[in-house]
C-alpha cells in the first residue's frame, strides 16, 4: 500500500459562540507517496484545516485520518509530536523560523530533538541542505538578515532535514512575490523529484497550481474533485479567480 | 542549544536587566548583611560567652523569671536560688563536652559616696573616737597616740581649708544674689567657723565642735554623689580562669579563695574617678580620634565642665596642697592669680593645641597632690544589704585592683559590672554558710543578740581611707534570723583575710552558673544533654544558651536577622512578580515561535526546559554577580574592619573593630534562595508556554 495519507468521512466542526461552524463536511482522500499535491480552493473552504488534520496538529471531529498508516485519533498527545518530527516537515506561510537562531541552527533544530545523528553528522546534514536551498554561505547569518525568499528556503531546508515522508506547506508562496513564490515552488518540486518525498501544499495561485501532479479542488469543505493541474488551471481561470489569487500575492 | 536560546532571549529583551539587577541586588544584600549579622553574632558571642555567660547558664527551675543577664524588661528578675550547686557542678562537669561550671550570683548595690566634706568630717570624728578609745578600727587599732594626733591635726587644716573654700564661695555669692536670697544664719555659721577662735575651743568641747560642723557647715556642700554598682558574685578563681578575656588593670587579682572585690575598670574610671580627670582623658581620647574641640559640641561641653566644676579637687586638698597647687599653676600659666579656683578654670580652657601638654601637667603636677579616685585599690568597701526584714546585712570586701574583658574595655555593657567573691555575696543574700553560722552564734552569746540600729551600723562602717558605702539591692531571700544579731565585728578583717576551700565556696546557693564547653559549636546538642541530665537526676535546674541568657540583648540580633529576612523577601518577592509578568509577557510574545517548534516536533517538556533554563541563566549570571560582588564587599570589609561607631559598639563588635567573616552557609543559602526565587517565579509561565498549542504555529503573530 503506498498510500501515505488516507482521509476517510472527514468532518471538522468549530465552536464558534452558539454556532458550529463545519469547516469539513466529510472529506475523503487519499494521497500516494511521491506525490506533488496541490489543495486549492476558495477562502474559507477549509485548506487549512485539512492540511493540520494531516499534520496531526489538529484532531477531525468524526472519520479517520491515517498518515503513514497510523490512525491518528488513536495516538497520545506525545506520539503525534513524534509523529511529526519525524514523519512530517512543515513549511508555513509565514517562514517561521526562530529569530535568535542562526540558519544553521534552525535546520539543526529538528535533528536536535531527534536525538539521532552526533554533531558531525548533523552539521553535514545541515551544510548539505542549506547548499540545497542555495544559503550555505549564509549559515551563520539570522533570519533578520534575509529576503523572504531565503527565509523560505531556510523552511524548506529544516523542512526536509529530518528526511520526512510529507512535507505539508500552507500557502508557501502567500507572502512572497510570484517570481519568488515560483522559485520556492520549482525547488520543492526538485527536491520532490530527487528525494522522493510526498508534498502537499495549498494555495490560491494558478501559477503555483501548475507545478502540482495533481490538485485537489475543495468547496465549501468538500472536495469536489481530484484533477491533473492543466485541468485545475483551466478551471479556476475560468471562474476568474485568478485575479484575485494575483491580488492576494 | 537551549541555554543559547535562552541566552539569546535575555539579551533581546532589556525588562531583563531590571529583572537581573534586582536579583543582584537581592543576592548582594544576602550575602553582605547578613554575613554581616553573622559577624556581628559571632562577635557578641564571644563578647557574651567571653565576659558574663559563658556557653550556657544555668538557674533554678523554680525561678519566676527567666534568666536575663543584662537585664530584662522590668527591673530584677526573680531567680530563686540553686541550693544544690555543689551535686550540680559535679554531675555536668562530668557530661562529655562540659569543660567547667563557674557558680555566680548578681545584684546591684547603690553606692551613697558621701560629700567630702562629710568624709572628713567622719574622719575626723573617727579620729577623735580612736583617741578617746571610743572606737575599734582595724586601720586605726595600731596607732599610736602621736600618730593619732599628727593625723588629727592635718585633718583639722583639711576642713579649715574646706571652710576657707566656701567661706570664698559665699563672698562670691554675696555679690551676685540679693540680700534676701542668702541666709543669714549660714553666714553667720560660716564666719564662726572660719575664725582661730573656733579652732582654738575646737577641742575645749570636741564632739559639740564636730556636730556644729556637721549639722550647719557640711549641708552647704551638697555634691554628693549616687552610683550604682553592679556586681557579680562568683567564684573569682573559677571565673579567672574560665573567662580568659579577664585581666586584671590595676592592683592584683584577689588571692586564691579569699574574700575580695574587683571593680570593672570602666565603671572605676567613669564613676569613681575624679571628674576633671575623667573628661582630661575623655578629650584626650576623642583628640586621638581625629574629633576637635573646636568643632565639637560634646567635646566643648566637656571643657566647660571642667572649667565650671572643680570644687571636687579644690575641696580635696587642705591648705598646704591648696598653696602647693597654687604655685604650680602659677607656673605653669605664667598667672599671678592667688585664687585656686580661678586658676583651675584657666588651666581646665583647654584647646586642640594646648591639650597634650595639660593632660601631661595635670597627671605630673597636681594629681599626686588629690585621690584620683574615691576608692582606692587596697580600700575596704563597705556594700550594705537592707533586707526585707529590714536588717542590715553589710560585708566588707577589700578592693584588690580592677580588670577589664580584653576588646572590650571601652564596653559599658562588659565594663558595667564588678566582681565580688562568692562569700561575701551570700552574705549580703543572707545565705549563710557554716562558718558564719557558727560565728553569728558566738556573736549572739557574746552581745547577748543586742540588735544592730541603722546608725551604729553605719558609724562602724565608716573608717580610715573607706569613703564608700553601698547599698546592696534587697536580697531575694530572706535571711536567716540570726542574722539581726550581727555586731559589727563581723565585718572586720578577720573574714577579710580567711581562705576559703574550694568546698566552701560552692558549698552555699548560688544564683545561676555559668557552663563552659569544650565545642562551643556542639552548644544545643549539649544544651539538650544538660537539661535531660537535669531532669533527669532531678537537679532542679534550667539550662539556658548566652543567648537567651543574655535577654534582650540577645533578641537584637536576631531582631535585625528578622529585619533583613523581610528586606530580602520583599526585594524578591518584587523581584518574583516582575519575573513572573515578565516571563509571561515573553511567552505571549513568542507565541508562534513555541507554536512551531511544536509543530515541528517539540515535546511539551522540552518548551519547559527552555523557559525555566532562561530564568535559571538569568538567576544564576546576576545572582552569580551579586555573590561575587557580595564577597568582594566582605573582602573589603574584612581587610578594613568596620570600626565600633560608639562605646556601646565595643560589645557587638567584641573589640574596637568589627573585622566581618563571610561564612560558606551564607553562600549556599544565598544560592538556594536565587534558585527557588527564579524556579517558582518562573514555573507558571513556564507551564503556560507548554500548553501553547502546535496550531498557533499557522497564525501570524498579532
Ligand atoms: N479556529 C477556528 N475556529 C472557528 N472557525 C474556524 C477556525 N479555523 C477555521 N475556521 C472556519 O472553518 C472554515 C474553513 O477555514 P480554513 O482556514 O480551513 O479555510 P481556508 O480554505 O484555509 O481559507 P483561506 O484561503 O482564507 O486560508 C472557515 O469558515 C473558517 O471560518
Ligand atoms: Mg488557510
Amino acid at each position: 500500500m503506498n498510500a501515505i495519507v488516507s482521509i476517510r468521512d472527514v468532518v471538522k466542526e468549530y465552536q464558534l459562540g452558539t454556532t458550529v461552524v463545519q469547516a469539513l463536511r466529510g472529506v475523503s482522500l487519499e494521497v500516494q507517496k511521491g506525490e506533488f499535491l496541490s489543495i486549492a480552493g476558495p477562502s474559507g473552504s477549509g485548506k487549512t484545516t485539512l492540511l493540520n488534520l494531516i499534520g496531526c496538529v489538529d484532531t477531525a471531529t468524526r472519520g479517520v485520518v491515517e498518515v503513514a498508516g497510523k490512525d491518528t485519533a488513536k495516538l497520545s498527545e506525545r506520539e503525534l509530536t513524534d509523529l511529526r518530527l519525524n514523519t512530517i516537515g512543515f513549511i508555513f506561510q509565514s517562514f517561521n523560523l526562530v529569530s535568535v537562531l542562526t540558519l544553521f541552527q534552525n535546520v539543526e533544530f529538528p535533528l536536535l530533538l531527534q536525538r539521532k545523528l552526533g554533531a558531525k553528522e548533523r552539521r553535514d546534514k545541515v551544510m548539505q541542505l542549506l547548499e540545497q536551498v542555495g544559503l550555505h554561505t549564509h549559515a551563520k547569518h539570522r533570519p533578520s538578515e534575509l529576503s523572504g525568499g531565503q527565509r523560505q528556503r531556510v523552511a524548506v531546508a529544516r523542512a526536509l532535514v529530518t528526511d520526512p515522508l510529507l512535507v505539508l506547506a500552507d500557502e508557501p508562496t502567500a507572502n512572497l512575490d510570484s517570481t519568488t513564490g515560483n522559485q520556492i515552488i520549482d525547488l520543492m518540486k526538485t527536491l520532490n523529484q530527487q528525494k522522493g518525498t510526498t508534498f502537499i501544499f495549498s494555495t490560491h495561485d494558478h501559477k503555483v497550481m501548475q507545478h502540482a501532479n495533481a490538485v485537489i479542488r475543495l468547496a465549501d469543505g468538500k472536495v469536489l474533485e481530484r484533477v491533473s493541474a492543466r485541468e485545475a488551471v483551466e478551471h479556476a481561470l475560468s471562474l476568474g479567480e485568478a485575479p484575485q489569487a494575483e491580488a492576494r500575492a | 542549544m537551549l541555554i543559547q536560546i535562552a541566552w539569546r532571549n535575555l539579551l533581546a529583551s532589556p525588562i531583563n536587566l531590571i529583572i537581573g539587577g534586582l536579583i543582584l541586588a537581592g543576592t548582594f544584600l544576602f550575602v553582605v548583611v547578613g554575613g554581616l549579622l553573622d559577624s556581628l553574632n559571632d562577635a557578641m558571642a564571644r563578647s557574651v560567652v567571653g565576659s558574663v555567660a559563658g556557653h550556657i547558664q544555668l538557674y533554678s527551675s523554680k525561678s519566676k523569671d527567666e534568666l536575663a543577664l543584662y537585664g530584662g524588661m522590668g527591673g530584677d528578675q526573680d531567680l530563686s536560688a540553686v541550693t544544690e550547686f555543689p551535686r550540680i557542678k559535679q554531675t555536668l562537669e562530668q557530661l562529655d563536652n562540659v569543660k567547667e561550671v563557674v557558680p555566680m550570683g548578681s545584684s546591684g548595690a547603690l553606692i551613697t559616696a558621701g560629700n567630702i566634706v562629710d568624709v572628713t568630717l567622719e574622719r575626723l570624728r573617727n579620729l577623735y573616737k580612736a583617741r578617746e578609745g571610743q572606737l575599734d578600727d582595724p586601720r586605726l587599732r595600731d596607732l599610736s597616740r602621736e600618730e593619732l594626733d599628727a593625723r588629727i591635726t592635718a585633718t583639722r587644716r583639711h576642713v579649715r581649708q574646706i571652710i576657707r573654700v566656701l567661706e570664698a564661695d559665699q563672698k562670691k555669692a554675696q555679690a551676685i544674689l540679693q540680700a534676701e536670697a542668702i541666709d543669714p544664719e549660714v553666714v553667720a555659721a560660716v564666719e564662726r567657723v572660719s575664725k582661730d577662735a573656733f579652732w582654738h575651743d575646737f577641742e575645749k568641747d570636741t564632739w559639740g565642735s564636730l556636730e556644729f560642723l556637721e549639722n550647719k557647715i557640711a549641708p552647704q556642700v551638697t555634691d554628693a554623689q549616687l552610683m550604682f554598682l553592679r556586681y557579680l558574685g562568683t567564684d573569682l578563681d573559677r571565673f579567672q580562669e574560665s573567662f580568659d578575656r579577664m585581666q586584671i588593670v590595676d592592683g592584683t587579682k584577689v588571692p586564691k579563695g579569699q574574700r575580695g572585690f574587683l571593680i570593672a575598670k570602666l565603671m572605676y574610671e567613669d564613676q569613681m574617678k575624679l571628674k576633671n580627670a575623667r573628661r582630661l582623658d575623655k578629650l584626650k581620647d576623642a583628640r586621638a580620634n581625629g574629633r576637635l574641640i573646636a568643632t565639637d559640641d560634646e567635646l566643648k561641653r566637656f571643657v566647660k565642665e571642667n572649667r565650671a566644676q572643680t570644687r571636687d579637687l579644690v575641696l580635696q586638698l587642705d591648705d598646704l596642697k591648696t598653696a602647693e597647687a597654687t604655685k604650680r599653676l602659677q607656673g605653669y600659666l605664667q598667672s599671678t592669680e592667688g585664687d585656686l579656683t580661678a586658676l583651675l578654670s584657666a588651666f581646665f580652657d583647654t584647646t586642640d593645641a594646648n591639650l597634650e601638654d595639660r593632660h601631661r601637667f595635670f597627671y605630673e603636677q597636681l594629681a599626686p597632690l588629690v585621690e584620683l579616685y574615691r576608692v582606692r585599690i587596697g580600700d575596704t568597701l563597705t556594700i550594705k544589704a537592707f533586707s526585707k526584714g529590714g536588717a542590715i546585712q553589710a560585708v566588707n570586701v577589700r578592693v584588690y585592683g580592677t580588670f577589664a574583658f580584653t576588646g572590650l574595655e571601652k564596653s559599658p555593657l562588659a565594663g558595667g559590672t564588678s566582681l565580688m567573691d562568692l562569700m561575701s555575696f551570700r552574705d549580703l543574700y543572707g545565705y549563710l554558710t557554716a562558718d558564719k553560722k557558727e560565728e553569728l552564734a558566738q556573736l549572739q552569746r557574746d552581745t547577748g543578740a543586742r540588735a544592730v540600729n541603722r546608725e551604729n551600723a553605719e558609724d562602724a562602717l565608716f573608717g580610715e581611707g573607706n569613703t564608700v558605702v553601698a547599698e546592696a539591692t534587697p536580697g531575694i531571700i530572706d535571711e536567716d534570723k540570726t542574722f539581726t544579731g550581727a555586731g559589727r565585728r563581723l565585718r572586720e578583717d578577720d573574714l577579710v583575710k580567711r581562705v576559703y576551700t574550694e568546698a566552701e565556696i560552692n558549698g552555699g546557693v548560688v544564683l545561676n552558673a555559668a557552663v563552659m564547653l569544650k565545642d562551643a559549636s556542639r552548644l544545643s546538642e549539649t544544651l539538650a544533654t544538660i537539661n535531660a541530665t537535669a531532669s533527669a537526676q532531678q537537679l532542679e535546674i534550667k539550662a539556658v544558651s548566652w543567648q537567651q541568657a543574655s535577654g534582650i540583648l540577645g533578641q537584637v540580633i536576631n531582631f535585625f536577622r528578622g529585619v533583613l529576612i523581610l528586606a530580602v523577601l520583599f526585594i524578591f518577592g518584587i523581584a518574583m512578580v516582575i519575573i513572573n509578568n515578565a516571563m509571561m509577557m515573553a511567552t505571549i510574545q513568542r507565541t508562534q515561535t513555541i507554536g512551531t517548534m511544536r509543530a515541528i516536533g517539540a515535546q511539551r517538556s522540552l518548551i519547559l526546559t527552555m523557559v525555566l533554563t532562561e530564568s535559571g541563566v538569568l538567576g544564576m549570571i546576576f545572582g552569580g554577580v551579586g555573590i561575587l560582588l557580595g564577597s568582594a564587599a566582605m573582602a573589603w570589609l574584612h581587610a578594613k574592619g568596620i570600626p565600633a561607631p560608639n562605646d556601646v559598639a565595643y560589645f557587638f563588635f567584641s573589640g574596637p573593630r568589627l573585622l566581618p567573616e563571610l561564612s560558606t552557609t551564607n553562600l549556599v543559602v544565598a544560592l538556594v534562595i536565587i534558585f527557588l526565587v527564579t524556579l517558582l517565579s518562573t514555573l507558571f509561565p513556564a507551564v503556560i508556554a507548554t500548553r501553547i498549542s502546535p496550531l498557533r504555529a499557522m497564525q501570524a503573530d498579532e
